[in-house]
């Protein structure tokens, strides 16, 4: 499976990487974010409340910033667990800045297991669109 | 005079069927019942670190909790069938792993609750920390240079190598053929989806230490033999089994299951009984899957339609870890029948069976003799488009003949073992004619003209059933290292109404009706009379179950034996109630009597209550009229046939129509036309679900992507046409009713048939091939492919 897309944000790059950056910032855009804290720089452990279709439930799991390069890009390790399955992914998110705006890419190939596979994978491509569109949009008012 | 036998016999189980009064393992309900759900791994490939119960221990209404190390001491399942030399490496289930996984749904713990909503909710709780490994899904991959290794025992992946024929002839047979044609055919995994999930109940009496186990499955007394003697360590006599009414089953209850100890042992720990049954997903995930083949084959023909040589190697996916009897399906059940209803002088077959991280393959209706056939009905119509030929002429000019039989296959069948009858020819002519063969290739040419792609496919099929002779399968090395012979009990009790049982089980046969419909004519007595039952180590002579098709060529003649004793003892007693000489007397339809004289009678209600009062019998004989026969079969049996699909491809779309399915059977003397119809249809419409719909799909980190009915296409009433079902009659040398067996000729025959009509009907577009399934999308890009 994979996964991408790019969002614009109205803010310039520098911004939108110091949003990117700040805790407090992605506990409140990412979509069913219960708990949220940065274990040391750029090591995030987070608890979420999420439903993929017929597939519901709380996920425990941490994200590690593995590379970056301040303000135009950086590397992704995300992994976490619940009783509906896994995910296991390395996402590549880019910045470009466009006039005023940021564009925002990612992509990314997760591996998902368990229920969440079994059950839900038809659905996860376009639901993580769906968060994924719900995290820019709330990036863009923090902007 | 047969009254009952040949009848369409309305079938005894209906009415408590239909009106929602048959007792599945889901019915039972035991005072005191504990309910378990077991936690399984996420992962196709990982080592469990650690596994912490604490928190799902002390939620409300959970009992207990257990992981794998509760268990050490039982050991790993049994794998019966050791063909290849398995013994060495063969890798099976704990009843719940321990420290590793090699597929997703292996069960790694289990919680005991009051209810099932609290059983299931705590498995949320187990918080279990894995090493995942580097996965591999494909058999051929498996074993090439750096694939993961799954077990340490079992290099390359692979778990065993297997032949049969002969190589050397074969490959300068091959050398001296005027064609030789290669083809790389894929035999698509799928899940059996029997209506009725498994299940099993297991309960524990202290003061007896005797073990109750309730179970879905299709040989309860096996299962018994293996969960004590095998995993346990108990002696057999220490445990019942049952199977209450099962539904459906199609293989996939043949075998012993984790599940099934696992509660046995919940249910001694907790002095409680213990019911787990499992969800849809859990059947898809954690119950056995059929086929998974990937072949290469070489076919070669003179000019003239000859074939000459069949080579064939074959990759078996066996999964991650060894089912009960996974090794006997792709070697003596499908390699031994590769040579179908042909000549053909030399043939060999190479088959590697390979473990991969996913679930454990094994028998799947028909088991093995669909993946034969769709090997060897493929090359015959591959050499009739080489050549130019008529495909059906091509099957008449290879066909063995009625006079060849017994005919040994040059695949080898082992231990002697030979084709018992068959006249292949016939069936075939009887198909062409019903299906208008000769009308049809002119209406395929008319609408080609019209830009319409009609398509005519056959498929003559013989496979091996009745199994089997424990010559044949008791050998070490190749078979199960057990017979497989079937077990009857007849007692015609004191008013003359009749109870049998049986070794064998049924979970959907209609065997109670069958069974009985024998009993009846043979002893001459109302079919209402009888009772037949099953499925219960109690009451019932130890049997080895029904699967391979022998619940009537080799149960039902277990039975038909044990009736002619019956009728010889009632036939002397007859003659003393008679005050007349034994020779002098004869028994006829349910009567004794003098030769000549049949208006004075004894009825067999008469003797059977002078057998029971016992107050006057003749010198040395021993009350009641109650035996038991144990019959071992001299062969195997073989049935045949040829089915014949047309379909209409539309090139647009890609989609397949199936416009006419008629199949012509020959199983020997049918004992009930209506139960051997719906075999065969049913049958039928799995072979169209692996030709058109069903594929059970992983991705390459081991998860199931199939793994609910949204996905897994499983064919409705729409997608199946009118079924032209009919039969010719050959019997069966092997045993005294001339039965061959009919529960999977339908399923072995269908899929060559339909993929090649499919394949008839694009041949304008010059496709040789598409794999199965051939949904819409692999139709449409096959005729993309092929370049209009």
């Amino acid at each position: 499976m994979k996964v991408e897309g790019s969002h614009t944000i109205p803010a310039p790059r520098e911004r939108v990487w110091e949003l990117l950056n700040d805790p407090d910032v992605l506990a409140r855009c990412t979509p069913g974010v219960s708990k949220m804290e940065a274990e040391r720089e750029g090591f995030y452990r987070a608890t979420l409340q999420l439903s993929i279709g017929p597939v519901k439930g709380r996920f425990e799991g941490h994200m590690e910033v593995t590379d970056s390069r301040e303000p135009e890009a950086m590397t992704l390790t995300i992994e976490g667990s619940g009783a509906p399955g896994g995910v296991r992914a390395v996402g590549h998110i880019t910045l470009e800045q466009e006039g005023e705006q940021t564009v925002v890419s990612y992509h990314g190939q997760p591996q998902i297991s368990g229920r969440l596979a079994a059950v839900g994978a038809r659905l996860l491509s376009g639901v993580a669109k769906k968060l994924a569109g719900q995290f820019f949009n709330r990036l863009s008012e923090e902007s | 005079m047969a009254k009952y036998v040949g009848a369409r016999q309305k079938r005894v189980e209906d009415p408590r069927l239909i009106t929602g009064n048959a007792r599945y393992l889901e019915d039972v309900q035991l005072p005191g019942m504990l309910h378990a759900a077991v936690l399984r791994s996420p992962y196709a490939h990982a080592r469990i670190d650690s596994i912490d119960t604490s928190a799902a221990s002390r939620l409300p209404g959970v009992v207990a909790v257990f992981t794998g190390q509760d268990f050490a001491d039982l050991n790993p399942l049994p794998c019966a069938w050791q063909a290849g030399g398995v013994t060495n490496n063969a890798n099976t289930p704990r009843v719940l792993e321990i420290d590793k996984v090699t597929h997703t749904g292996m069960g790694i713990a289990v919680v005991v609750a009051e209810d099932r909503y609290a059983a299931e909710d705590a498995l949320a709780h187990i918080e279990v920390a894995y090493s995942v490994l580097p996965t591999v899904v494909d058999a051929k991959k498996a074993t090439e240079a750096g694939a993961p290794q799954l077990h340490e025992n079992a290099p390359d992946n692979i778990c065993m190598t297997w032949e049969c024929g002969d190589q050397d002839g074969t490959d300068r047979a091959l050398g001296a053929s005027d064609v030789v044609i290669r083809e790389h055919l894929t035999n698509q995994r799928l899940i059996p989806t029997a209506m009725e999930p498994r299940g099993a109940i297991g309960s524990y009496d202290p003061g007896t230490e005797e073990y109750t186990v309730w179970m879905t499955s299709q040989a309860p007394h096996v299962m018994r033999l293996l969960m004590t003697a095998f995993v346990m360590g108990i002696p057999e006599t220490k445990m019942r089994c049952l199977s209450p009414q099962v539904g459906g089953a199609f293989g996939s209850k043949i075998f012993l299951y984790p599940e099934y100890p696992m509660v046995a042992v919940l249910a001694q720990k907790l002095g409680r009984p213990v019911k787990w049954t499992e969800s849809r997903q859990e059947n898809y995930i954690a119950t056995t899957h059929g086929r998974d083949h990937q072949t290469d084959f070489e076919v070669g023909a003179l000019r003239d339609g000859t074939i000459t040589a069949l080579k064939v190697t074959t990759y078996a996916n066996l999964g991650g870890t060894l089912s009960t009897i996974a090794p006997g399906i792709p070697t003596s059940l499908y390699g031994s029948m590769l040579s179908g209803t042909y000549k053909i002088p030399h043939l060999h077959c190479q088959v590697y069976g390979v473990y991969t991280n996913t679930a454990m393959v094994d028998a799947y209706r028909g088991a093995g003799r669909p993946e034969a056939t769709f090997v060897i009905e493929r090359a015959v119509d591959l050499v009739a488009r080489e050549l130019n030929l008529d495909p059906a002429e091509v099957r008449r000019k290879n066909f063995i003949q009625p006079e060849d039989f017994p005919y040994e296959p040059a695949s080898n069948l082992l231990n002697g073992l030979a084709y018992d009858s068959g006249e292949y020819e016939k069936a075939l002519e009887r198909a062409l004619e019903q299906v208008g063969y000769r009308e049809f290739r002119q209406e395929q040419q008319e609408a080609r003209q019209q830009g319409r792609y009609l398509g005519i496919g056959l498929s003559s099929y013989v496979e091996i059933c009745g199994v089997a002779p424990s010559k044949w399968v008791g050998l070490p090395g190749e078979g199960w290292g057990a017979g497989l012979w079937e077990s009857a009990n007849v007692r015609v009790h004191l008013t003359g109404k009749t109870v049998v049982t049986t070794g064998s089980q049924s979970h959907g046969q209609g065997l109670e009706t069958t069974m009985a419909q024998v009993v009846a004519d043979e002893l001459g007595i109302p079919i209402e009379d009888i009772e037949v039952k099953h499925s219960d180590t109690m009451s019932t002579p130890f049997g080895y179950g029904t699967y391979g098709s022998r619940s009537a060529a080799v149960g039902t003649i277990a039975l038909y034996n044990s009736v002619q004793r019956i009728k010889e003892k009632a036939r002397k007693l007859g003659a003393h109630m008679l005050e007349a000489s034994e020779e002098d007397v004869v028994y006829q339809d349910g009567n004794v009597f003098v030769k000549g004289s049949p208006e004075q009678a004894k009825t067999i209600q008469e003797i059977a209550g002078a057998a029971a009062v016992a107050y006057d019998l003749p010198a040395g004989m021993e009350p009641f009229l109650d035996d038991t026969a144990y019959y071992d079969p001299p062969n195997c049996t073989y049935p045949f046939g040829t089915h014949i699909c047309i379909v209409e491809v539309d090139t647009d779309t890609g989609r397949v129509e199936i416009k006419r399915y008629l199949s012509v059977d020959d199983c020997g003397p049918v004992i009930n036309p209506l139960i051997a119809d719906g075999q065969v249809q049913g049958g039928i419409t799995q072979g169209i679900a692996q030709a058109l719909y069903e594929f059970a799909a992983y991705d390459d980190s081991g998860q199931l992507l199939t793994a609910s009915m949204m996905d897994y296409a499983i064919p409705k009433a729409e997608h199946l046409p009118h079924f032209e079902n009919s039969h010719t009659v050959t019997p069966s040398p092997v045993n005294p009713m001339g039965i061959k067996g009919i529960g999977e000729a339908g399923t072995i025959a269908s899929a060559p048939a339909v993929v090649n009509a499919v394949v008839d009907a694009l041949s304008p577009f010059g496709i040789r091939d598409i794999n199965m399934p051939l949904t819409p999308q692999a139709v449409w890009r096959a005729i993309q492919e092929a370049g209009r």
